[in-house]
C-alpha cells in the first residue's frame, strides 16, 4: 500500500514510495484531500456556485450522494464511475480526472462506513506521548523519539551522521546566514566531547546579533517587508527601523505571542513604548499607490484585500484573501468573515497618505515618527549620563541622534465603516456593513459589546483556549521545522486549509506546537530543540536504499540539501572575500547594480545611486528592497518581490544565476578579495595557498583531484612570489562552485 | 509565491533540462522527478504532457504593448456623434455611477476626434490619420473595438492585460505560454521583454508585468537592455577572455562532478548544465542584439538604428527573436498616457511606432513567418470620450470600451469585430473581455484555456481566471 501524493492535481506528480504502516483509512489525511481537489469547487462550502444543491465538505451534506457501507447504493460513486459524458464527475470539462487508485479508496471508505473528521488544522493540537525506548540511546531528544517510532513502523533506515565540518556549515549558515570561520569549524572537528561542544557551539550562535538578522530574512518575507511602495511610482518609504526591530525582537527573544501583539497592535497597549509604536508599521507594509487618479475608495478595498491575504497567510497559514469574492471554495471562510476580519483594521490611519502622498522620495506616507533603534536609543542614554559631557562624548550624541529615522506607523482613527463587497466589487454599496469578527467557524470574540479592537485579534491569534493560539503555533512550528529541516512537516506552509497537504508526522507536529507555546512562545528555546536532534546532524546523502524507499525525503530520515538563499550566497561570497560589513540594523544599503536598471520607473524618475562607501558590502537582508525592480542578483537566487506573504522560496538553478556568480561585479570583486587574502594569508608556496583557499570556502583542505583542477587555473611556471592576480581564477572558481553556494 | 512543495523546484530542473540539450540519463532524471514523471515529460521542446491540446495555429506571439493606453477614438474607432456632441455635456447617462480616473469630480464635456479616419485597403477598415502605416496593413490585422477590461489605473490595468487578475503573484501571459508549450531554443530564453520610451510623460511599468508568478522563476521574461549589457551580468568580467571563462566554466564544472561522485546530487548535474547555457547565452545574445548584420534596407524599412533602444530597434529585434525560437516576445512602448495634448503626444507616439510596426509585420510576411506568429496590437484600456485638457484636449483612462488589432497565424485579417456606442464609452456589440482575448490567443496556440491550470493556493488558477472566457472563433480564419 503506497501513500500517493496528494497534490494529484499537479501536472506533474511527484511521486512518493513512503509505505503507509497501517491500511486503515484515514479521513483527513486520505479522503479531504480527493474530495477537496474533485469535487468541493462545485459541491464545497460556497453555496454561491454550488450544483445540483449537494455538498461533500460535510458529513451530513454528503448523505445525499453517499449511502455509507454501501458503495454500490451511492450516488457519488455511480458517477464518479459513470462512462456518460454528461453524467460523469468530476465533468469532463474541469480536465479532473481520478485516478482507478483514488476511486478504489473512495470505494473503501465508503464501505467503512464514510465517517468525517474535523479539518485536522482546525482542531487544536494535542500532546501525545512520546514513543518510548527505541534506537538504543540513539535519540538526543523527543524530536528523534517520534522519528525514530516512525522509521521503525516504516522499516527505514536513517542516513549516517554528517561529518563534522558539513554540520558545522549548516549549524552556521541556519542559524546566522554566515559561513563559519575555519577555526570555529576546526574545533568541532577535533573535540573530545563534541556532544558538549556541539552544544556550546549551538548556544554561541544563537546568542549572536547574527541570529536575528537571519529569522528576519524570513519574517520580512512573510509580512512582504520592503523599502518601496510597490504600484505604480514605486517610490520609497519610511520603514527601514521597523527591520531593526524585527532583528532585536528575535535577538532579545521577544516571546512571540507578544512580538504578534506588538505588530498588530502595538499602538493600543497601555504605554506604547517606541519600540511597540515601530512594531506597529506591520500595519502599514501593503503596497499602496500614489498614482494621480486613484480613487481612495476603490484603493481602500484593495488595501484591506491585501491585509487580509496577509494576516491570514502569516499568522492562521489561511488563504482567506480566497473569500474577497465568493465564499471559500474549500475552507469554512465566508465572504462575511473577509469583511468582518478586515473591519479589525478600519481604524488604521489611511487617509493621510491619500492627501499628502506624493511623487517625492520618500514619498510621504504619514503616520510616522522618528526613531532610533533600541541599542542606539540605549547607548545615547548612557552618553547623555557622562560626566563630564567632553567634545568628545558630544560628538558621539551628535552621530547617535544623526542617526534617527522616519518609520511608519498605525494610529487608531474612528474607524472606517466595513461593507461586505458583493463579489469584491467596490461600486457596490448594497452589502451588509458588519463589525470587527473573527471567522465564525472558529469561534467568536467576547468583547462585552464593545467593537473588537486589534489588540483582540492578536490576543485571538496567540490564545490557546478560546482562540486560535493551538493553529498559530503549529503554523510556525511548521514552518521554523521547515527553515532547519529543508522542508514543512506539513509541506503546505501558507495553506492549512481542505487544500493544504496534511502533515506526513501530525502527533510530531503537534507536540512541535504544544511546546512552542507551553514554553511560553519561546522561539530560541524551539530553534536550540530543532537543531539539537539527532535528525538535524544528520547526513544530506542519502544511502542508496533510502533514496529508493524515501526519495522526497517525507520521513526526515536525511537531512536536506538546497542552494543557499539569496541573501546568504550574497553575504558568503563578501564574506570569504574579507569585504563583508558586519554592522548591525540601520538604513537599507545600495550596492553595485547594473545600470540603468530603473529606467522603467518613473513619478519621479530614478536613478540608483549606489553606495560607495562601507555600505556597499552590508548584508544581503539590508539591501534596498525595490518591489517593482528586485535587485537582479536577488532576484536571480528567488529572493521574492514582497507584493505577498512568501512562505516558501522556490530554488531555482538557472543560468541566469550562474551569469550572476560568474560575472556580477560585486562577485567578481568578492573573488579579487579573496585572491588578495590567499596570497597574503595563504603562505608561501602553491600548496599551501591552495591548502587555505579551500579552507576559507569550504571548511576543508582540497584532495587530489581539486588540487589538480584548481591548479589548473594557476599560470604555468609560477610559483612564489604570485601576485593576487593569478590567483582570482582560483577564488571565482571556487566561489561558483555548487559546494560553496549549498546548505549540505 | 506558491506555497507548494517541489512543483517550482521540480519543474525548474524538468523544464531545464529538457532545454538544456545537455544530455543527462533519463535515470538522472527519473530520481529528480520520482518514479511516476519520470516517463513524461514531454520531449520535443519541454512542454507539458499532452499540448498543444489543439492543432497551433501560432507557435510564437509578438505583443505590442502601447503602454499609457492609446485612444481608441484617434485611432480605430470612428463615431460621427463625437463630433457632433463636441463641447457638449456628455450625456449623464453614460457616465453615471461609473468609475473615472483623474476626472473623479469634475464637469465632464464631450471632447470630438482630434483626427480624420479613411478607409483603407480592398477591406475599406477605417483607421485614423495618425496610423499611414498602419494603414496599410488594413487587410492584414483584424481590428476589434470593444474591448473591456476591469482595472482604471495603469499599474493594476497592465497587471490585468498581462495576468488575468489585479492581484499581485500571477504568472504573466508570456510565462504561462512558455510553462505550457516549452521553447523552442536552447540558446536565448523564452519569453523576452523589449521597452522603448517617447511620447507623453512615460508610466512606469513593473517587472512583475513580466513575472512568472506563482509558476517557477525559469519562465519569468528576461528585459534585454538596450544599454549597457543586452542581459544583466551576460559580460564576463573585465579583462576576461572568452577562453578564460571556458576555463573557469571547465573548472567549475570539474569541482561539481567531482562533488557529485560523492553526494549524488542531481541538482548538480542540473548546475552544470546551466553553467553551460549561461555560456552558450553569452555569446548568443549579443549576437542576437548586433544587427550588424542586418542589410540596409531592412534597417531602413524599420527605421531603426543599432543601439538606439527605440521601438523600431525592437520590432527589428522582435523578428531576430522569432527566427531564434523564442516563444513570447514583449514589446512595450511607453508614452501614450495622453491626458493633455493628445494631438501632439500622439504624433510622437504614432511617429515612433507606426512604420517599424508596419515594418515588423511586412517582414514576417515577406520571410513567410507571419503565417505561425501572432502579433497583438493594444494598450492596457482606452481613452474616455470625455474631454480632459492637461496641456491642451486630451482624454482620460477608458475601461468599457477601446480598441485592440491581432494579425498573423490564423486570424482572419480585413475585418472589424465588435462595437462600441454612437460616442464610443461602452462596448455594446460582440464585448471581448480582457479574459477573452487571453482565451483566443492561447487557443490559437492550441491550448484550450479550460485544461491549462496550475494550483495555486489551493485553486486551479487559470491565464483567464474563474469566470467564463470565450474563443472569439469570429475573427479566427
Amino acid at each position: 500500500m503506497f501513500l500517493r501524493c496528494i497534490l494529484s492535481g499537479l501536472p506533474l506528480i511527484l511521486a512518493t514510495s513512503v509505505a503507509r504502516a497501517a491500511d486503515e483509512i484515514d479521513f483527513n489525511r486520505d479522503i479531504r484531500p480527493l474530495l477537496s481537489q474533485n469535487c468541493f469547487a462545485c459541491h464545497g462550502p460556497d453555496d454561491h456556485d454550488r450544483k445540483g444543491k449537494l455538498r461533500l465538505d460535510t458529513e451530513a451534506g454528503s448523505r445525499k450522494a453517499i449511502e455509507p457501507g454501501d458503495p454500490a447504493a451511492s450516488e457519488a460513486m455511480a458517477r464518479i464511475l459513470s462512462d456518460d459524458p454528461d453524467e460523469v464527475m468530476p465533468p469532463r470539462k474541469t480536465g479532473k480526472k481520478m485516478k482507478p487508485e483514488e476511486v478504489e479508496l473512495l470505494r473503501r471508505w465508503i464501505a467503512g462506513g464514510a465517517e468525517y473528521a474535523e479539518p485536522w488544522a482546525y482542531v487544536a493540537p494535542q500532546k501525545h506521548a512520546v514513543p518510548t525506548a527505541v534506537g538504543d540511546g540513539w535519540a538526543e531528544n523527543w524530536i528523534d523519539a517520534f522519528l525514530l517510532d516512525r522509521w521503525a513502523r516504516e522499516g527505514v533506515d536513517p542516513a549516517p551522521d554528517a561529518d563534522p565540518v558539513t554540520l558545522a556549515r549548516r549549524l552556521h549558515f541556519d542559524l546566522t546566514g554566515l559561513p563559519p570561520a575555519p577555526e570555529a569549524v576546526e574545533r568541532l572537528a577535533a573535540s573530545d566531547d563534541p556532544a558538549a561542544d556541539y552544544r556550546r557551539l549551538v548556544d554561541g550562535l544563537l546568542a549572536s546579533d547574527h541570529f536575528g538578522e537571519r529569522m528576519a530574512v524570513y519574517w520580512l518575507d512573510l509580512v512582504r517587508f520592503a523599502d518601496t511602495v510597490g504600484y505604480h511610482g514605486d517610490q520609497d518609504h519610511n520603514i527601514s527601523p521597523y527591520r531593526d526591530y524585527v532583528i532585536d525582537a528575535f535577538n532579545r527573544n521577544l516571546p512571540f505571542d507578544q512580538f504578534t501583539r506588538e505588530q498588530l497592535a502595538g499602538d493600543l497597549l497601555e504605554d506604547p513604548t517606541v519600540d511597540q509604536q515601530v512594531a506597529t508599521g506591520y500595519n502599514r507594509l501593503l503596497q499602496t499607490s500614489h498614482e494621480g487618479g486613484v480613487q481612495p475608495k476603490e484603493y481602500l478595498a484593495i488595501y484591506a484585500a491585501d491585509r487580509m491575504r496577509n494576516l491570514s497567510g502569516v499568522w492562521m497559514g489561511g488563504t482567506l484573501g480566497c473569500a474577497q469574492c465568493h465564499d471559500h471554495k474549500y475552507d469554512p471562510y465566508t465572504s462575511r468573515d473577509f469583511y468582518a476580519m478586515s473591519a479589525f483594521f478600519a481604524d488604521v490611519d489611511e487617509a493621510q497618505h491619500f492627501k499628502v502622498g506624493n511623487n517625492a522620495l520618500p514619498t510621504k506616507r504619514p503616520p510616522e515618527i522618528k526613531v532610533l533603534s533600541r541599542r542606539d536609543r540605549e547607548l545615547l542614554a548612557k552618553l547623555e549620563a557622562t560626566e563630564p559631557r567632553s567634545a568628545e562624548v558630544e560628538k558621539q550624541i551628535a552621530a547617535v541622534r544623526a542617526r534617527e529615522r522616519l518609520t511608519m506607523v498605525t494610529v487608531s482613527i474612528d474607524p472606517r465603516e466595513t461593507q461586505v463587497l458583493p463579489r469584491g466589487n467596490w461600486l457596490d454599496d448594497s452589502g451588509e456593513v458588519v463589525a470587527p469578527a473573527v471567522p465564525a467557524f472558529l469561534g467568536a470574540l467576547d468583547t462585552g459589546g464593545e467593537r473588537a479592537t486589534r489588540l483582540d485579534l492578536a490576543d485571538w491569534l496567540t490564545d490557546t483556549g478560546g482562540g486560535v493560539g493551538g493553529l498559530t503555533a503549529r503554523v510556525f512550528a511548521n514552518r521554523f521545522w521547515y527553515l532547519f529541516f529543508g522542508e514543512g512537516i506539513s509541506a503546505s506552509l501558507a495553506d492549512f486549509g481542505g487544500q493544504g497537504v496534511p502533515p506526513v508526522h501530525p502527533e510530531l507536529l503537534d507536540n512541535l506546537a504544544v511546546e512552542f507555546y507551553e514554553g511560553g512562545w519561546d522561539v530560541k528555546r524551539l530553534v536550540r530543540l530543532l537543531v539539537t536532534s539527532r535528525a538535524y546532524r544528520l547526513s544530506s546523502v542519502p544511502p542508496p536504499e533510502l533514496l529508493r524507499r524515501d526519495p522526497a525525503n517525507k520521513l526526515f530520515a536525511r537531512q536536506s540539501r538546497y542552494r543557499l538563499a539569496a541573501e546568504m550566497v550574497r553575504d558568503n561570497a563578501l564574506a570569504v572575500g574579507g569585504l563583508l560589513n558586519l554592522e548591525l540594523g540601520g538604513a537599507s544599503a545600495k550596492p553595485y547594480q547594473p545600470e540603468g536598471y530603473y529606467r522603467h520607473l518613473n513619478f519621479p524618475p530614478r536613478k540608483y545611486q549606489q553606495h560607495d562607501d562601507a555600505r556597499q558590502y552590508r548584508r544581503g537582508l539590508y539591501v534596498h528592497w525595490q518591489r517593482q525592480f528586485l535587485h537582479p542578483m536577488l532576484k536571480a537566487m528567488d529572493a521574492p518581490s514582497r507584493e505577498e506573504c512568501t512562505a516558501r522560496r522556490p530554488r531555482s538553478n538557472t543560468p541566469v544565476a550562474s551569469m550572476v556568480l560568474l560575472n556580477d561585479p560585486s562577485f567578481v570583486a568578492a573573488a579579487r578579495g579573496f585572491a588578495a587574502r590567499i596570497v597574503e594569508e595563504g603562505g608561501a608556496t602553491r600548496r599551501e595557498r591552495l591548502d587555505f583557499a579551500c579552507r576559507a570556502a569550504l571548511s576543508r583542505p582540497p584532495d587530489d583531484e581539486e588540487r589538480r583542477i584548481l591548479g589548473g587555473l594557476l599560470p604555468a611556471g609560477g610559483g612564489a612570489g604570485e601576485g593576487g592576480e593569478a590567483w582570482v581564477p582560483v577564488a571565482r572558481a571556487l566561489m561558483n562552485c555548487s559546494e560553496f553556494n549549498t546548505r549540505n | 509565491m506558491s506555497d507548494r512543495p517541489h512543483l517550482a523546484d521540480l519543474l525548474n530542473r524538468r523544464t531545464f533540462l529538457n532545454r538544456s540539450g545537455v544530455g543527462l540519463g533519463a535515470a538522472a532524471l527519473g530520481s529528480m522527478l520520482g518514479r511516476e514523471a519520470a516517463g513524461t515529460p514531454g520531449a520535443e521542446g519541454g512542454g507539458l504532457p499532452g499540448f498543444p491540446h489543439l492543432p497551433a495555429k501560432a507557435k510564437r506571439v509578438i505583443f505590442l504593448c502601447m503602454a499609457g493606453g492609446p485612444s481608441h477614438l484617434e485611432t480605430f474607432d470612428y463615431k460621427p456623434k463625437l463630433d457632433e456632441l463636441h463641447d457638449k455635456p456628455m450625456p449623464e447617462s453614460f457616465t453615471a455611477g461609473q468609475p473615472l480616473a483623474q476626472l473623479q469630480g469634475q464637469q465632464l464635456k464631450v471632447q470630438g476626434h482630434l483626427t480624420k479616419f479613411r478607409r483603407h485597403g480592398k477591406s475599406g477598415q477605417l483607421v485614423s490619420d495618425f496610423l499611414p502605416w498602419t494603414a496599410k496593413l488594413a487587410d492584414d490585422i483584424c481590428i476589434v473595438r470593444s474591448m473591456v477590461t476591469e482595472q482604471i489605473n495603469h499599474d493594476p490595468a497592465h497587471t490585468f492585460m498581462n495576468t488575468g487578475t489585479a492581484i499581485s503573484g500571477h504568472p504573466s501571459m508570456g510565462a504561462w505560454v512558455n510553462y505550457g508549450l516549452g521553447c523552442e531554443t536552447e540558446n536565448l530564453p523564452g519569453f523576452v521583454v523589449l521597452t522603448s520610451v517617447g511620447g507623453r510623460n512615460p508610466q512606469p511599468i513593473a517587472s512583475r508585468q513580466w513575472s512568472a508568478g506563482f509558476l517557477p522563476s525559469r519562465y519569468q521574461g528576461v528585459e534585454f537592455n538596450s544599454t549597457g549589457d543586452p542581459v544583466h551580468y551576460v559580460a564576463n568580467p573585465e579583462g576576461v577572455s572568452r577562453a578564460g571563462q571556458r576555463r573557469l566554466i571547465d573548472a567549475v564544472q570539474g569541482l561539481d562532478r567531482h562533488r557529485n561522485a560523492q553526494v549524488h546530487d542531481p541538482e548538480i548535474e542540473t548546475r552544470i548544465a546551466a553553467y553551460e547555457m549561461a555560456f552558450r547565452m553569452q555569446a548568443s545574445v549579443p549576437e542576437l542584439v548586433d544587427l550588424s548584420d542586418e542589410p540596409r534596407h531592412i534597417l531602413d524599412m524599420y527605421g531603426a538604428q543599432p543601439g538606439d533602444g527605440s521601438y523600431a530597434s525592437n520590432c527589428l529585434l522582435a523578428r531576430r527573436l522569432a527566427e531564434r525560437g523564442t516563444r513570447f516576445i514583449h514589446l512595450y512602448h511607453r508614452g501614450w498616457d495622453h491626458h493633455g495634448g493628445l494631438e501632439k503626444y500622439m504624433g510622437i507616439c504614432c511617429g515612433l511606432t507606426d512604420r517599424p510596426t508596419w515594418a515588423l509585420l511586412t517582414d514576417l510576411k515577406q520571410r513567410g513567418m507571419l503565417d505561425d506568429t501572432l502579433v497583438i496590437w493594444g494598450g492596457e484600456f482606452g481613452r474616455t470620450p470625455m474631454f480632459q485638457g492637461k496641456g491642451g484636449p486630451g482624454r482620460d483612462h477608458h475601461i468599457k470600451g477601446f480598441s485592440m488589432w491581432a494579425a498573423g497565424a490564423g486570424v482572419r485579417g480585413g475585418i472589424t469585430y465588435g462595437a462600441t456606442d454612437e460616442l464610443g464609452y461602452n462596448a455594446v456589440e460582440d464585448a471581448v473581455h480582457v479574459r477573452d482575448l487571453h482565451a483566443t490567443m492561447l487557443h490559437l496556440l492550441g491550448v484550450d484555456h479550460e485544461r491549462f491550470s496550475v494550483q495555486h493556493q489551493g485553486l486551479d488558477s487559470r491565464l483567464t481566471g474563474v469566470e467564463p472566457a470565450r474563443v472569439v472563433g469570429d475573427i479566427l480564419a
